[in-house]
């Protein structure tokens, strides 16, 4: 049985539509992510879900029961808000048992289960502290604790890592997953960070304008986005306005870009007018030096010839800006790795790339 | 000259002024205090032996029960006005919409700005001996020339001084509260009045406190609101103070009750103040 259960749900705030038709089901154990731009209806759901906003219409099932007419501590949720809302007058201990009084754990158990649930957040001694004596990543631990500290049916982060430094933000995203894992929650993670969201999910729902435009597994949004939006949103992209060209070779499609450069793409399923945006991901581009000599092309294969414009070291990448002929600019991200040799601006060279790579809307 | 110099040579005509028209005004209270009064004279006799008299009078216990209208009638009105004050500040706070709460705060700055004798003579004409309300009143048997009654109308008065001005405070310490604490309360199963009694109370009680005290301080040296409501038969201690320094002219004994009233403000602050302090921690 789904642990959530939203069918056609809809939220108005006067004439704006905040959330329109949105249908989601959750398996127990599974963690979804919501992600879209601010203001793409994410927190609304989010909220609906919580009992904090009431929908306009559709359903919302929590464990097979409609929820609709409960209020949020009638409903077993547990969240963990953006910026923690840990109470600032308890305690550790005292936050994290607080939702144990109201949901019938007996009053003998609470302090062990306060003890299991800090050594799961790798907190423990720590009872004792204020959260104001607590680093950033230490209080998120603590909500995380909170909310899970009562069992609830199902756990809803809310941009659960945005209030923490980088690097600090990558490891707790590997601990939050394991800890979601080792206690089995049904989780619901809403955030506008891609990353999180690709790396969080067992399966990313996207958002825009109030609806799900997309939902499928991070490496699916990834590699065949069903939008431009998508493609758009998720991952950089080197985009052309292209039309169809004359030729077609072994199920590719010519494309002539706006500025008159030829690109070799899958034909799209159903043809259109022939107008289509091109989409290649900076990660699918080779650049080669044009003094090299070009090994023979195969249909599947786009070169075209450009001038390096910038070369910026990111650490682990190299991002290349490339321009084309048309002055049309292009990113390319290589790996920062000896055996690639480096480019400077001003060198001729060839842009390449498969054009099974190239997405096509 | 140093910077911390030049600092303190900048709160030097402030810190003037506030000497010479506070500090110094209240000494000479304080030192008008010890000086012995004869009837008949205006003020304490000249150059006469200094004296505890005056305070040793006020252990009678007819002062003691001006003390005890004064208090009792203060701290009832403080305490109902937090009472009525704290749902509709709470309210104002946490409104989505911009206009009702800028609407309400005008209302109730307005009604401040209305002059105590106006409030007190609508009140008077409401709820006096002769009253719009006075038959209903005297169908439902309540004697309004009793001393209780008087006392309820006075207790009307104050609270119409301190449930707006303890809305506005209100307002303030909650907005410095993040909602998502309420939320996040609500969310782990409280309801919403357990949420208010263990997230919302607590973390809004030095505003609670600083109400209160505001509260008192309007009810302890209220004038208008006894004199006419307690049509002479409630006096408060203002009403004394006034009568000794401008009925008899004993200066003396009307400065020894400010001054008794001042320690037992700063006592109240005190307390409060640790009150609240032990209450945050809870």
């Amino acid at each position: 049985m789904n642990v959530l259960e939203l069918k056609d749900v809809t939220k108005k705030y006067g004439g704006f539509t905040a959330v329109e038709n949105v249908s989601l089901e959750l398996e127990p154990g599974k963690v979804l992510s919501l992600l879209g731009p601010s203001g793409c209806g994410k927190t609304t759901t989010l909220r609906i879900i919580a009992g904090f906003a009431a929908p306009d219409g559709g359903t919302v099932q929590i464990a097979g029961e409609d929820v609709g007419q409960l209020k949020p501590y009638e409903r077993n949720v547990g969240l963990l808000f953006q910026d923690y809302a840990l109470f600032p007058h308890m305690t550790v201990a005292q936050n994290v048992a607080y939702g144990m009084r109201y949901r019938g754990t007996p009053a003998a158990a609470i302090p062990s289960r306060v003890k299991q649930m800090l050594s799961l957040v790798q907190l423990a001694g720590m009872e004792a502290r204020y959260p104001s004596q607590l680093s950033g990543g230490q209080q998120q631990r603590v909500a995380l604790a909170r909310a899970l500290a009562t069992d609830p049916k199902i756990v809803l982060l809310d941009e659960p890592l945005s209030a923490l430094d980088a690097k600090l933000r990558l490891e707790l995203r590997i601990e939050l997953k394991e800890i979601l894992r080792s206690v089995g929650a049904t989780t619901i993670v809403v955030t506008h960070d891609q990353e999180e969201a690709l790396s969080l999910g067992d399966e990313v729902v996207i958002m825009h304008a109030g609806k799900i435009v997309q939902r499928g597994a991070p490496t699916q949004i990834y590699q065949s986005p069903a939008s431009k939006l998508v493609a758009e949103f998720v991952g950089r992209s080197n985009w052309f306005q292209a039309t169809r060209g004359s030729s077609s070779i072994a199920g590719f499609t010519s494309y002539v870009t706006s500025d008159g450069v030829e690109i070799r793409a899958k034909s799209p399923p159903s043809d259109r007018d022939g107008r289509v945006n091109l989409c290649v991901r900076p990660e699918h581009i080779e650049l080669m030096d044009s003094a090299v000599t070009e090994a023979p092309r195969d249909a599947d294969h786009n070169s075209i010839a450009g001038v390096v414009l910038d070369v910026a070291s990111l650490g682990p990448d190299v991002h290349v800006v490339v321009e084309l002929p048309g002055k049309a600019r292009f990113l390319a991200i290589r790996k920062n790795v000896r055996k690639i040799p480096g480019l400077a601006p001003g060198q001729c060279v060839r842009v390449l790339f498969s054009a099974s790579d190239v997405l096509v809307f | 000259m140093t910077a911390a110099r030049s600092k303190l040579m900048l709160l030097l005509p402030a810190v003037a002024v506030f000497v010479l028209f506070l500090v110094f005004p209240i000494l000479m209270v304080l030192n008008e205090s010890f000086h012995t009064f004869e009837p008949g004279r205006i003020g304490s006799v000249e150059g006469g032996p200094l004296t505890l008299a005056n305070y040793e009078e006020l252990f009678q216990p007819v002062y003691a029960q001006y003390f005890a209208q004064t208090y009792v009638l203060a701290i009832c009105s403080s305490a109902i006005s937090i009472i009525f004050a704290f749902p509709i500040a709470y309210c104002i706070a946490r409104t989505e919409f911009a206009w009702i709460q800028k609407a309400s705060i005008s209302a109730i700055v307005g009604l401040m700005f209305l002059s105590s004798l106006v409030r007190v003579y609508a009140l008077e004409l409401t709820f006096g001996s002769v009253g719009v309300l006075a038959p209903l009143m005297s169908i439902m048997d309540i004697n309004t020339n009793s001393r209780l009654y008087i006392n309820f109308v006075i207790l009307a008065g104050l609270l119409q001084y301190s449930i707006p001005m303890s809305i506005l405070i209100l307002i303030g310490a909650i907005k410095n509260l993040n909602p998502r604490l309420t939320e996040a309360a609500l969310s782990l199963g409280a309801s919403a009045l357990a949420a208010h009694i263990t997230v919302t109370i607590p973390l809004s009680i030095r505003g609670i406190v600083s109400a209160f005290l505001v509260s008192m301080t309007l009810g302890v040296s209220a004038f208008v609101i006894p004199l006419i409501l307690g049509r002479g038969r409630i006096l408060f201690i203002s009403n004394l103070i006034y009568s000794r320094f401008s009925e008899i002219a004993n200066y003396p004994s009307g400065a020894a009750i400010s001054i008794v009233m001042m320690v037992l403000a700063l006592l109240l602050i005190l307390v409060m103040s640790r009150l609240a302090t032990s209450l945050e921690r809870a």
